[in-house]
C-alpha cells in the first residue's frame, strides 16, 4: 500500500497549531547540532535559557520589555493586511514615533500627566505622517506601498542618527550619541516592565474590536478580500484604504514613543533594534490577525531574550541571528506542511 | 429552440468491442463535508465512445464528485476504476496522466499570455529551448491535429469566452486525455459557440474517447448525450439511455417529484400597471479604459412595474451597461435620470440606497468576497442598516440571522454560516446573491443572466421572484441570452449591439426574425417598430 501527499486549501487549526510545535522543536534540535559542532554542550546551553528567561522574575521582565514593541509593530503590519496593504515599513514609523516623543518630551514644559499623554498623541501622529506619502500614492497613483514604505526606512534611520548626535545631542556633553534623557517617562509597573504592556494589550483588543464589531470593519475586511465587492456595494475603498493605513503608522509610531519614553529614555541612532522588520515576522505568525498578535509577538520576545542569553555565554551575535532565522524558517515550512496531508494510495 | 440550427452532423459512432471495460468506473463513491453529505454511494461507468451527461439540483454533488476524480479531493469512501484498473489520484497531474482531464466552469488561463504559451504552461513535453514561433507553430499543429481551430499567438485577454474554453479544451486534449469533463461548458457560450463545442465533442469520442458533461440545461443534455446519470441529494437515482428520456422525465427524476413550471406570461390581476420612468439613459457613452468604445450612445428607459428584456450576443455592451446603471463605472458623456433627478455622477452606494439590486454577471469576482464567511457575504447590502448596525457598531448575531434568512428564502441548506461562501455550489452561491439583491431592490432591479448555474426548478422560481417584484411595481432590467426566457418574462425587449440599442420591441408582437437580425447589427427600421419605445 502506497502513500501520497495531497495539498489542501486551508490546514485544520489543530495540524496547524501542532505543525507550528514541531517546527520549533525541529529548530531547537538543529540549533543544538551546530551549536554542538561549535563545541558548546547544547543541553547546558538550553538549560541555561530555559532557567534564565522562565526560572527568575528578572528574565521574565526583560521578555516583558521586548514584547512591548512587538506588539506594536507587529499590529501595525497586521492592521495594514486587513485591507490588503503590505506595510514594510513599520522600521520607518517606528523612528518617526519616536523623533516626535522626544521632541515634545524635550520642548514642551508641563507636568507628566499632560506630557506623557501628549507624547502619545505625538508619536501616534509621527508614524502616520511617515506613512502619509506611501498612503496618498498608493491611494491616488496605485504606487506600490511596499517599496515605498521601505524606502523611507532608511531615510528615518538616518534622520534620527543624524538628531541624536547633531541638534539636539545631550547638552550636558556626558552622551556622546543620544539625547539627553528625557524628563518624562512610562512609569513601570512590575520590575523594569513600564505600563506600555497593559497599554499595547488594550491597543490590542480595541483593534481587534474595530474589526470584528464594528460596521468600518466589516467594510475593511470585505475591500481587503475582494476589492471588487467593495467597489460593486458602494463602499468607499480609497478612503479606508488611507485609515487604514495610517492607523498602521500611527501603532507603528506607538512603539517607538513607548520605547524611547519606556525603556530606553533616550532618543539614539539604532533605537529601533529592527522591531519594525521584527513585526513583519510577527504579523506572519499571526497571520494578521490582531489578537493572535499577542502570542506571536510573545514568542518572539521569548526568541529574542533567549538570543541575548546566548550572547552571554560567549556564542557570536551572527550564531544567535541564524538560530532565530532559523526557527522562523522552520515555522515558516510548518506552517505550509501543515497544509498536506498524507493519503493511503 | 427557437433559432433553427443546422443539425449537428454526426460522425461516425465509436462502438467499443464486447467485454471492452468501462473508461472510467466509479464504485461507491462517498464525500463527506461538516455537515454535508456531498456524495455517498455513488457508481458511475463511462464507456468509450461515450457522452456522459451529469446532472442533478444546485448541491447535489455533481462538481464534487468530479472533483474527487480528478485528484482534487480524495474519496471517503469508494474507489476509482480506470480501464478496470483501480487507480488513485493525489492530485489533477496525476489524473491527467492517467488521460482524466477536466475544464471547470472558471477558466484557469493566464491572461496576459499568449495562447501557444497556455498550452505549454506546465506541460513535461515543452520543448527545453523555446521561442514564441515553435511553441505557436507546436500548437497550430496540436489544434489541427485535434480539430479544434485557435490563434496561437492571440493573448488570452482578447479572446471571446467561447474561445478562451477552446483553449482550455485544448490544454486538456493536449496531454493525451481520454475522458474530458466539462462542468457547465455551455452556461457562457453563445448558441452558436455551444452548437461548435458540441461538434468538438462529437469528434472526440468517436476517436474512443468519452465525455462527460455537467449541464443544467436539459435540452442539450437530449441533444448530445448517450447516456445520463441523475444525482440527488449526494446519491446516484439513475442512469438512463438519454433516447427514452424527456425533459419532464429528467427533471422528476432530478427533483424527485413532478415539477410544474409555472407559466410567466400574463400579468396577475393584483399586478401594478406600467408606470412612469423610473430611470432614463440618455445617449450614454463608455469605454474600457483602454480606449474601446464599449457603450456608444445608448438611450433606454426604464418603467415601474416593468420587466425590459435585453438581448443581444454577450460582449457588445452588456456588462458595461449593468456597471453603468449601478454606479459602478461612470459614463463618459450621457444623463442618468432616476425619479426625474440627475444620477449621472452618482456612486454604487446612492444607487443602492435609492433601492436598486444588482445581480452580476460575475456573481464570484464582483458580487462576493469568496474567502469570507456566508455570513459576511449575505449581508453585504444591509449592513449598514439596523438592526445589523445603528451607525458605527455591526451587530455579528444580527448578521447571523439575517444571513440565515436570506439563506432560507433562497433555498440554500447551509451548514455552518462561518464557512467561506466559495464552499457552496456555484448554484447556490448564485441563488444567494439573487435573493440578497431582490431584498434592497426596491425600485430597479438589474439582473444579469440570473438563471445561469441554476437547476430547472431554481430558473422558474427566479422568473416567479422576477414576477412579483415587477407585479410589486418595480423596474427590473433583465439580461439574457436566450430568447426564450426573454420572450417569456420581458414586456419588452431592447437588443443590444456594439454598445448601441439596436431597437425595442413589444414582446406581445416581437417577431423572432427581426431580433435575430437587429442581435446581428441591423437597425430597426420605423415601420417594423412595435409601440415599443
Ligand atoms: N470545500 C467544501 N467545504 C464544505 N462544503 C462543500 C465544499 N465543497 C462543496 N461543498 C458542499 O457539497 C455540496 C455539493 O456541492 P457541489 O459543488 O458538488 O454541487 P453541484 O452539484 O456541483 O451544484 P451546482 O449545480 O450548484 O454547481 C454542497 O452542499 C456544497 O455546499
Ligand atoms: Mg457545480
Amino acid at each position: 500500500m502506497a502513500y501520497r501527499i495531497q495539498r489542501i486549501p486551508s490546514a485544520p487549526p489543530s495540524v496547524a497549531l501542532a505543525a507550528r510545535g514541531l517546527a520549533i522543536v525541529l529548530a531547537l534540535v538543529t540549533a543544538g547540532i551546530v551549536l554542538a559542532a561549535l563545541g558548546f554542550n547544547p543541553l547546558a546551553l538550553g538549560w541555561q535559557v530555559l532557567r534564565t528567561t522562565f526560572g527568575s522574575s528578572y528574565g521574565l521582565e526583560d521578555v516583558g520589555l521586548l514584547v512591548i514593541p512587538l506588539i506594536f509593530t507587529g499590529l501595525a503590519v497586521a492592521v495594514g493586511q486587513k485591507i490588503g496593504a503590505q506595510n514594510i515599513g513599520a522600521e520607518g514609523q517606528f523612528y518617526a514615533g519616536a523623533f516626535a516623543a522626544t521632541g515634545v518630551a524635550l520642548f514642551v514644559p508641563g507636568p507628566m500627566a499632560v506630557i506623557l499623554p501628549l507624547m502619545f498623541v505625538a508619536g501616534a501622529i509621527g508614524g502616520a505622517i511617515w506613512i502619509l506619502i506611501p498612503t496618498l500614492a498608493r491611494a491616488y497613483a496605485d504606487v506600490n506601498e511596499l517599496i515605498t514604505t521601505l524606502l523611507l526606512n532608511f531615510v528615518a534611520t538616518l534622520l534620527v542618527y543624524w538628531v541624536a548626535t547633531g541638534p539636539w545631542l545631550d547638552p550636558s556633553g556626558r552622551a556622546l550619541a543620544t539625547t539627553a534623557r528625557l524628563p518624562h517617562e512610562v512609569p513601570e509597573f512590575w520590575g523594569i516592565v513600564h505600563w506600555g504592556l497593559p497599554v499595547a494589550v488594550v491597543v490590542v483588543l480595541l483593534v481587534g474590536a474595530l474589526f470584528a464589531f464594528t460596521r468600518w470593519g466589516y467594510e475593511v475586511r470585505i475591500a481587503g478580500s475582494n476589492p471588487q465587492a467593495a467597489r460593486y456595494a458602494g463602499m468607499p475603498f480609497r478612503r479606508h484604504l488611507i485609515m487604514v493605513m495610517l492607523l498602521s503608522g500611527a501603532i507603528a509610531g506607538l512603539a517607538g514613543m513607548f520605547e524611547v519614553a519606556g525603556t530606553v529614555h533616550r532618543l539614539q541612532g539604532g533605537i529601533s533594534n529592527n522591531f519594525g522588520y521584527l513585526g513583519i515576522m510577527v504579523a506572519v505568525l499571526a497571520r494578521a490577525s490582531p489578537i493572535g498578535v499577542l502570542p506571536a509577538a510573545a514568542l518572539m520576545a521569548i526568541i529574542l531574550n533567549s538570543g541575548i542569553v546566548l550572547q552571554t555565554q560567549g556564542i557570536t551575535v551572527s550564531t544567535v541571528l541564524a538560530i532565530t532565522g532559523l526557527i522562523l524558517f522552520y515555522t515558516a515550512i510548518g506552517d505550509e506542511l501543515a497544509r498536506y496531508r498524507i493519503v493511503r494510495a | 429552440m427557437i433559432a433553427p440550427e443546422p443539425p449537428v452532423p454526426v460522425p461516425t459512432r465509436f462502438v467499443p468491442p464486447p467485454g471492452t471495460a468501462p473508461i472510467v468506473q466509479l464504485r461507491g463513491i462517498a464525500k463527506y463535508f461538516p455537515g454535508v453529505i456531498a456524495n455517498e454511494d455513488v457508481d458511475l461507468d463511462v464507456m468509450p465512445g461515450e457522452i456522459h451527461a451529469l446532472l442533478g439540483e444546485n448541491g447535489a454533488g455533481k462538481s464534487t464528485l468530479m472533483n474527487i476524480l480528478t485528484g482534487i479531493y480524495q474519496p471517503d469512501a469508494g474507489e476509482i476504476v480506470i480501464d478496470g484498473y483501480p487507480q488513485s489520484f493525489a492530485s489533477p497531474v496525476e489524473a491527467i496522466a492517467a488521460g482524466i482531464g477536466m475544464v471547470h466552469q472558471h477558466f484557469k488561463l493566464v491572461k496576459a499570455f499568449t495562447v501557444a504559451e497556455n498550452i505549454h504552461l506546465g506541460w513535461s513535453d515543452t520543448p527545453r529551448a523555446v521561442s514564441a514561433a515553435v511553441l505557436e507553430r507546436r500548437t497550430a499543429e496540436l489544434a489541427q491535429a485535434l480539430n479544434l481551430t485557435v490563434d496561437p499567438a492571440a493573448r488570452i485577454g482578447e479572446l471571446s469566452t467561447g474561445e478562451q474554453q477552446r483553449v482550455e479544451i485544448l490544454r486538456v486534449l493536449t496531454r493525451k486525455a481520454r475522458v474530458l469533463i466539462l462542468d457547465e461548458p455551455t452556461a457562457v457560450l453563445t448558441p452558436a459557440e455551444a452548437h461548435e463545442l458540441f461538434r468538438a465533442l462529437k469528434d472526440f469520442v468517436a476517436r474512443g474517447n468519452a465525455v462527460i458533461f455537467i449541464s443544467h440545461k436539459l435540452d442539450e443534455v437530449l441533444e448530445i448525450s448517450d447516456r445520463v446519470t441523475v444525482l440527488r441529494g449526494g446519491r446516484k437515482v439513475a442512469t438512463e439511455q438519454t433516447a427514452g428520456c424527456t425533459e419532464t422525465s429528467l427533471a422528476r427524476l432530478m427533483v424527485g417529484r413532478e415539477i410544474v413550471l409555472s407559466d410567466m406570461r400574463g400579468r396577475s390581476a393584483g399586478a401594478a400597471p406600467i408606470g412612469a420612468p423610473v430611470m432614463t439613459l440618455e445617449d450614454i457613452r463608455a469605454d474600457d479604459g483602454q480606449g474601446h468604445v464599449v457603450l456608444d450612445g445608448l438611450s433606454l428607459v426604464l418603467r415601474a412595474g416593468e420587466i425590459l428584456g435585453i438581448a443581444g450576443v454577450a460582449g457588445n455592451g452588456q456588462k458595461e451597461l449593468t456597471q453603468v446603471i449601478t454606479g459602478m463605472r461612470q459614463a463618459a458623456s450621457g444623463r442618468i435620470l432616476v425619479d426625474g433627478a440627475d444620477f449621472s455622477r452618482a456612486g454604487a452606494a446612492e444607487f443602492a440606497d435609492f433601492g436598486v439590486g444588482h445581480i452580476p454577471e460575475d456573481r464570484l469576482h464582483s458580487g462576493l468576497a469568496p474567502s469570507l464567511s456566508i455570513t459576511d457575504n449575505a449581508v453585504l447590502r444591509e449592513y449598514d442598516r439596523p438592526p445589523l448596525s445603528g451607525g458605527f457598531g455591526f451587530n455579528g448575531r444580527a448578521a447571523t440571522a439575517l444571513a440565515k434568512d436570506i439563506a432560507e428564502a433562497a433555498s440554500v441548506t447551509v451548514p455552518d454560516f462561518g464557512m467561506p461562501v466559495r464552499n457552496l455550489s456555484g448554484g447556490n452561491q448564485q441563488r444567494l446573491v439573487a435573493r440578497r439583491e431582490m431584498r434592497i431592490a426596491s425600485r430597479v432591479l438589474v439582473a444579469a443572466y440570473p438563471s445561469r448555474g441554476l437547476d430547472v426548478g431554481a430558473i422558474n422560481m427566479m422568473m416567479r421572484y422576477l414576477v412579483e417584484l415587477r407585479d410589486k411595481g418595480v423596474a427590473v432590467l433583465f439580461i439574457s441570452e436566450e430568447l426564450e426566457e426573454l420572450l417569456n418574462l420581458s414586456d419588452r425587449i431592447a437588443v443590444m449591439f456594439h454598445g448601441r440599442v439596436m431597437g425595442v420591441v413589444d414582446t406581445a408582437e416581437a417577431d423572432i426574425d427581426t431580433i435575430g437580425l437587429m442581435m446581428g447589427g441591423k437597425r430597426l427600421t420605423d415601420d417594423a417598430k412595435g409601440r415599443g419605445h
